[in-house]
């Protein structure tokens, strides 16, 4: 076991490949001599064997909520299941502080679930023939807690997520909402320093998505725990993201904060993605600052830095020349020039 | 290649075969080849006896030596087992009657309220009126230990097949073979091994009830969705814990059908049981009156179990459905109502053995079998001279040798068969110029069958017309199995038995298909048919299969005609069952566009149901053909040839070798017939997207 | 029910054949001796009556139900201690088996008169002028035929698993019929019964003592007699190509055991090695069982109370 420390990521994955079929891992072996990650990918498929997940590299930090965002079929499922090691990934590695899991043992691999990941599931995954209380209860009794100590473990985390009094009720009796509502909670039930969410949401009625999303946010605020978030909805992964990995056929082909993705689109399939994407809503006015500040700017509608792009047009609706930034303490930091503001928005209406 | 898409052949296209055309072609030629040739090579029609192999004698010596390794710790099982047994029958039988009935009318009550009470109570009372309340509680004590054997056994094996997926298919293998090798044949063997008495017959039942069980555990935890058993991983619980915590309670409702149908078997196999003796319970009571040909009695006697069957079906069928909590005050009045009753059987002495208050009603019905008989004796005999003369015997042994001028007023002469072959080909030919061409060809293979009889078909016609059938179902898999398996009873020297074997089951399930699936349809179309069929069906399927052999044997005499009428009215029930069922399960969203289409009823029946349930449909033919072969061995007691009476035979004389060879023999009749049906249900449901 | 009841006797005496026998040893009277109860009445009766007399000489005796032909393995097991009525006719391969391994010990012959031949119910003499005389036989065959056996008459023959007897005599006596077997005791009966109540005609394999005999008023037909020479010899009989040209061989009806009972009970083996019964003195007691339903406990008791002198003497040659 490596020596973990706070400077290193939480997750760490490296050049992790998930190939499914028959001796895919000699097959992965054999096909790496064929050159770049795209050239191995399509020896493989040519050998009739499916690379779920190709190469992925990436970092979560403490506390950051990384989120995961493709299609279906993109193999963003496949790879959260690669890091808590649902399925044994074909190569690479990945490493939750510090500790490469793919080596960890059957019996310190239970061990870490024990304690330290938590995970919840697109469709609930609740025990039927159990109630609420001792679902949210059983990691502890994993964990061997007494019986006392889960119920009052299982309360607590209840009334997190809103759910008291509901404890003794079956999830059979429940709405889809309230359900993933305990899916959350027995996530929660062990404090985990990690938690996988796979599409916790998708299931769920828009209005209810977005209460939870609410709600979600703020049990994030705060607990901080460093998250894989994985959606298949780009307005969820904007709106909870600190960070998102988009993916197309196993591969992750960018990386980036919410701005950066919409306004910098590696390729058209993400500009696909955020096409639709009001961009002045998520993207802010530092993402399209000048180079330098121009010496006289006539006008000062005041913008602000962590403005939103839509916020800051309404308030340049009339204005030509470029205008000034300040940051919190009225500093100029910046200008923006309302002609390039508009240009941002307008990208997403063709 | 459809007829409306299909153009006349003269117009010089080529023909397109397509697979069925092919395997029909192939066929075809063999029968020339066997028909043509078969005077002159013998070996083509009757396979030479030299080149057969001596397995009975080989599986007397491997089955011989198994057993006397296995004896001693077969014995200890015994000695085990007979604890159990014995305490729970001397519990059922020191229990006073009223407190039993109390006590299962409680049990009704807190399971499913007033309804469950109500059977409870009426089932035991009237167990209590028929006399047979020690017997029936003897049965009792032996199911109550074989089920568990079985649901142990059977958890066990279906854990092991989803645990390990490399033994999957030798498990589903295994399973097979416990269901369809007769237990007949296994009889004599378990009572070398395990000794004398009531535990080979537990055993016996545990082994037949165990399949079902197993499937439905494995089943059961395939069907667990895998969020739940991910969920389980990320808690941090072990492999076993995963399974014991999460998995097997997360499957209890698919598991608790297998416990119902464990139930259903053990008790049916309880009579069975009962033919090595050894225990007095309703088994033998109805063997005893049987041998009297009282059908009354036997009747009865057989009730009995039938009101078991019921009670303990519909009591675990509502085990397995949540329920409102019932006012447990009532529960312990029955209770209470029972202690007075024991009270007072103790002061007045009133026992229910030997009570038989509904022996007259018994007496009556035997009465009734009898006068119905000698009143209408020509009519009967009308019934089955037509039918073996029309329908049985040409099928057995060919029109060339069963029409007679005693049966269809002529000889059948050369000049016939030429007839039959050229009236075939002109149908023939018809057919193929339609476009029809598989169609055209199995009419002449048909008229083959016709001419010479099920029971005198060249070997190479079964074995390759299998293999054929084998090829379009499921592709060279299927059919080398479907080959290799028949090979091996061809060369054991069971074949010709094993062709009459065929031909009665085969004649069954025909008339099983047309019967049920008309009874399935018409229970489809109407309610109140549904609510006449399904109480016989019920019936049919647990009342010991015994009992119905002495009404038919009154009315049409031993032989086939009698057996065939056993066989089909036991096997015709899954058929009318699944047609009923596949005809009704048919999504409203279909059925709403099928009714916007403005399809009227039967168009609707026809158009979309039908289509969509065939599937299922196949399936009940699948399992009419299994339980046709399982009623084959009983059917021997109305003196058939065939296996059957093989199996009889070996064990009225404990010839382990002979019981297990022809056991062998009918199983393989039955996989071989079952997977070719399987893999038309298969490829239909592919088809359908199902 | 490969198993056949193959009794009903119809008399019961125990013969008091003067015995010079030693007094033996009771051995263990504190453990019970196990009498196999089979699936026919006659059995039955006969059994309780050795029950009775075993009792009387200080025995505990258990009744174990159990299949006539799959009783040996258990006698050898030493499962059951003692079966009392061996029909020769139809007894099982294992127990020439085991009887030849030392494993069950045969028990001496019963002393029932039993008969087994070619029979039909009275009303069939009706069909076929000249009964009981078997060459009636020739002429009317076709009176008996049916789908299955055309253009034979039809005999039913005892199911498969006890031999084909009547078939073989159908084969000697060159007799145009076709034999079916019946596959069961049952099955013969229901024949009977379907043929008395449809005046239908009938042949049948059959065997007396049985209640049946009375119940459909069987008749035997009358063939040569079953002398041994006719099973070996062609020349002999009617038919001087054929073996089996005439009746059955008289059927012999024997007892067996476990081979510990001698040591084990000594006394009791000797009871059940001299114990003899008559056919008409258990056909009453069959009668009031079967016909009259009588329990087979009552009916026993009251004629070992009648009958004293009948059995008595065994019991004491054995104990005093």
């Amino acid at each position: 076991m490596t020596d973990t420390n706070s400077t290193a990521p939480a997750i760490a994955v490296e050049g992790l490949w998930q190939v499914f079929g028959e001796n895919a891992s000699s097959a992965l072996r054999d096909a790496r001599g064929a050159g770049d990650d795209k050239a191995i990918a399509k020896e493989l498929k040519e050998k009739s064997l499916i690379p779920a997940v190709r190469a992925a590299n990436f970092e979560v930090k403490s506390g950051e909520l990384f989120v995961i965002m493709g299609l279906s079929g993109s193999g963003k499922s496949t790879l959260i299941r690669c890091i808590s090691r649902l399925i044994e990934p074909t190569a690479g590695s990945v490493r939750i502080d510090g500790e490469d899991i793919l080596q960890a043992s059957d019996k310190r691999l239970i061990d870490l679930r024990r304690h330290k990941l938590g995970m919840v599931f697109q469709h609930f995954g609740l025990f039927p023939h159990m109630t609420v209380a001792d679902n949210v209860a059983f990691p502890l009794k994993m964990q061997g807690a007494g019986k006392a100590e889960r119920r009052a473990r299982a309360l607590e985390v209840l009334e997190l997520v809103g759910l008291k009094g509901r404890e003794d009720t079956y999830p059979r009796n429940l709405s889809g909402g309230q359900r993933q509502r305990v899916g959350i909670a027995r996530s929660l039930a062990v404090n985990p320093d990690i938690w996988f969410l796979d599409e916790p949401f998708s299931a769920l009625d828009p209005l209810i998505r977005r209460q939870l999303q609410d709600e979600f946010l703020n049990i994030q605020a705060t607990l901080r725990k460093s998250i894989v978030f994985i959606t298949h909805d780009i307005q969820e992964a904007l709106k909870l993201a600190d960070r998102i990995a988009i993916m197309r056929d196993g591969e992750i082909v960018q990386i980036g904060t919410p701005e950066e993705i919409v306004l910098h689109p590696v390729d058209d399939y993400v500009a696909e993605f955020s096409k639709d994407v009001p961009k002045g809503r998520h993207a802010c006015v530092e993402s399209i600052l000048m180079d330098g500040i121009p010496d006289n700017m006539p006008d000062d509608p005041g913008i602000k830095v962590g403005m939103t792009l839509d916020t800051a047009l309404t308030k340049c609706m009339e204005l030509y020349e470029p205008v000034p930034v300040r940051d919190a303490a009225g500093k100029v930091i910046g200008a923006v020039h309302p002609h390039e503001l508009a240009n941002a928005l307008q990208a997403e209406e063709t | 290649m459809s007829a409306a898409e299909a153009v006349p052949v003269s117009g010089g296209r080529k023909l397109e075969l397509t697979r069925g055309s092919q395997a029909a072609l192939f066929v075809l030629a063999v029968v020339l080849t066997c028909r043509l040739l078969g005077a002159q090579f013998e070996w083509l029609v009757k396979w030479p006896a030299a080149l057969t192999v001596p397995m009975t004698d080989w599986m007397t010596w491997l089955v011989g030596g198994f057993l006397d390794v296995f004896k001693p710790i077969a014995r200890a099982f015994t000695f085990l087992v007979s604890y159990p047994m014995e305490g729970v029958g001397w519990l059922l039988n020191a229990l006073p009657w009223p407190m039993t009935v109390a006590l299962v009318t409680a049990l009704g009550w807190i399971i499913g309220g007033l309804r469950m009470a109500a059977l409870g109570f009426f089932g035991l009372m009237f167990v209590v009126f028929s006399g047979y309340w020690t017997e029936g509680m003897n049965t009792l004590a032996l199911v109550a230990v074989s089920v568990p054997l079985a649901l142990f056994l059977g958890t066990a094996i279906g854990i092991a097949a989803f645990e390990f997926p490399r033994v999957k298919g030798a498990v589903n293998a295994l399973l097979d073979v416990m269901q369809t090798v007769p237990t007949f044949a296994y009889l004599t063997p378990l009572l070398v091994l395990f000794g004398f008495g009531p535990v080979v017959g537990l055993i016996a039942s545990a082994i037949y009830a165990a399949p079902p069980m197993a499937r439905n555990v494995l089943l059961g935890l395939e069907r667990v969705d895998t969020e739940i058993r991910e969920a389980a991983v990320m808690s941090g619980g072990t492999r076993r814990q995963q399974l014991f915590l999460v998995e097997l309670p997360a499957a209890t409702q698919q598991i608790m059908i297998g416990v119902n149908q464990c139930l259903m078997a053990a008790l049916s196999m309880v009579i069975i049981a009962a033919v090595i003796g050894g225990f007095q319970d309703i088994g033998w009571e109805v063997l005893l009156t049987m041998r009297k040909a009282l059908f009354g009695q036997a009747f009865l006697a057989g009730s009995v179990i039938v009101v078991f069957a019921i009670i303990i079906d519909r009591m675990s069928a509502a085990l397995a459905e949540p329920r409102p909590q019932q006012d447990r005050k009532v529960a312990f009045g029955i209770l209470g109502a029972g202690l007075l009753v024991t009270l007072w059987s103790v002061i007045a002495g009133w026992s229910p053995s030997g009570f038989a208050a509904l022996d007259g009603v018994a007496a009556w019905v035997d009465t009734g079998v009898g006068s119905f008989t000698g009143n209408h004796g020509a009519t009967l005999d009308a019934v089955k001279n037509t039918s073996m003369f029309y329908g049985l015997l040409p099928l057995r042994i060919g029109l060339a040798e069963a029409v007679l001028p005693f049966t269809w007023g002529f000889l059948w002469t050369a000049k016939h068969t030429a007839m039959l072959y050229g009236v075939a080909a002109v149908i023939s030919l018809i057919l193929i110029l339609k476009g029809r061409v598989t169609a055209g060809l199995v009419v002449m293979i048909l008229a083959y069958v016709a001419e010479i009889g099920i029971a005198h078909l060249a070997w190479p016609v079964v074995i390759f017309g299998a293999g054929a059938i084998g090829w379009v179902a499921g592709g060279w898999k299927l059919a080398r199995l479907a080959v290799t398996l028949l090979g091996l009873v061809l060369i054991s020297g069971l074949w010709e038995r094993a062709l009459l074997s065929l031909y009665l089951s085969g004649a069954a399930v025909f008339a099983c298909a047309i019967v049920g699936g008309a009874l399935g349809l018409w229970s489809a179309m109407s309610t109140t048919a549904w609510a006449i069929i399904r109480p016989i069906c019920d019936l049919l399927q647990t009342i010991p299969l015994f009992v119905f052999l002495i009404p038919v044997l009154m009315f049409f005499q031993i032989g086939e005609f009698s057996a065939f009428l056993a066989i089909c009215m036991y096997a015709v029930v899954p058929m009318i069952r699944y047609t009923r069922h596949g005809l009704t399960s048919t999504p409203d969203e279909i059925l709403e566009a099928a009714t916007a289409s403005g399809a009227g009823k039967w168009q609707t029946m026809f158009e979309v149901r039908a289509p969509f349930a065939a599937p299922t449909i196949l399936l009940g033919l699948n399992q009419t053909i299994l339980y046709a072969f399982a009623m084959l061995v009983i059917a021997a007691l109305i003196g058939t040839t065939g296996l059957g009476q093989s199996i009889y035979l070996a064990l009225g004389q404990a010839d382990v070798g002979l019981g297990i060879t022809a056991g062998a023999a009918m199983a393989i009749l039955a996989l071989v017939a079952d997977r070719l049906v399987q893999g038309f249900a298969e490829e239909r449901r592919q088809a359908l997207g199902l | 029910m490969t198993t056949f009841l193959k009794a009903g006797l119809s008399a019961l005496a125990v013969s008091a054949v003067a015995m010079s026998a030693q007094a033996a040893d009771l051995g263990a009277t504190d453990e019970p001796i196990k009498l196999a109860l089979n699936e026919w009445t006659g059995q039955h009766v006969t059994t309780h009556v050795a029950a009775e007399m075993l009792r009387a000489a200080g025995y505990e005796v258990e009744f174990v139900t159990a299949g006539m032909l799959n009783q040996f393995q258990a006698i050898a097991d030493g499962d059951i201690h003692a079966t009392l009525e061996i029909w020769s006719s139809n007894v099982s391969d294992q127990y020439a088996v085991l009887k030849g391994e030392g494993k069950v010990e045969e028990l001496s012959d019963l002393g029932l008169a039993a008969r087994e031949g070619i029979a039909y119910p009275a009303h069939v003499a009706d069909l076929c002028p000249g009964l009981p005389a078997w060459e009636a036989l020739k002429d009317c065959a076709m009176n008996f035929a049916t789908a299955e056996t055309l253009p034979m008459g039809r005999l039913v023959d005892y199911p498969a698993d006890w031999g084909t007897p009547g078939a073989d005599r159908m084969t000697g006596l060159e007799l145009p019929f076709k034999a079916v077997p019946a596959g069961s005791e049952g099955a013969l009966i229901a024949e009977l019964r379907a043929s008395t109540e449809k005046k239908s005609p009938l042949l049948i394999t059959f065997w007396q003592p049985h209640w049946a005999m009375s119940a459909y008023d069987v008749q035997f037909v009358d063939l040569p007699a079953g002398e041994d020479a006719c099973f070996t010899d062609p020349a002999w009989g009617p038919n001087p190509n054929a073996i089996n040209d005439c009746d059955f061989s008289a059927s012999r009806i024997f007892k067996a055991g476990w081979p510990g009972l001698k040591d084990k009970w000594p006394a009791a083996h000797e009871i059940l090695v001299n114990y003899q019964l008559a056919v008409e003195d258990q056909q009453p007691m069959m009668g009031a069982v079967d016909v009259d339903g009588q329990k087979v406990e009552d009916v026993v008791s009251a004629w070992m109370g009648e009958n004293e002198a009948k059995w008595k003497s065994v019991v004491d040659a054995a104990t005093k």
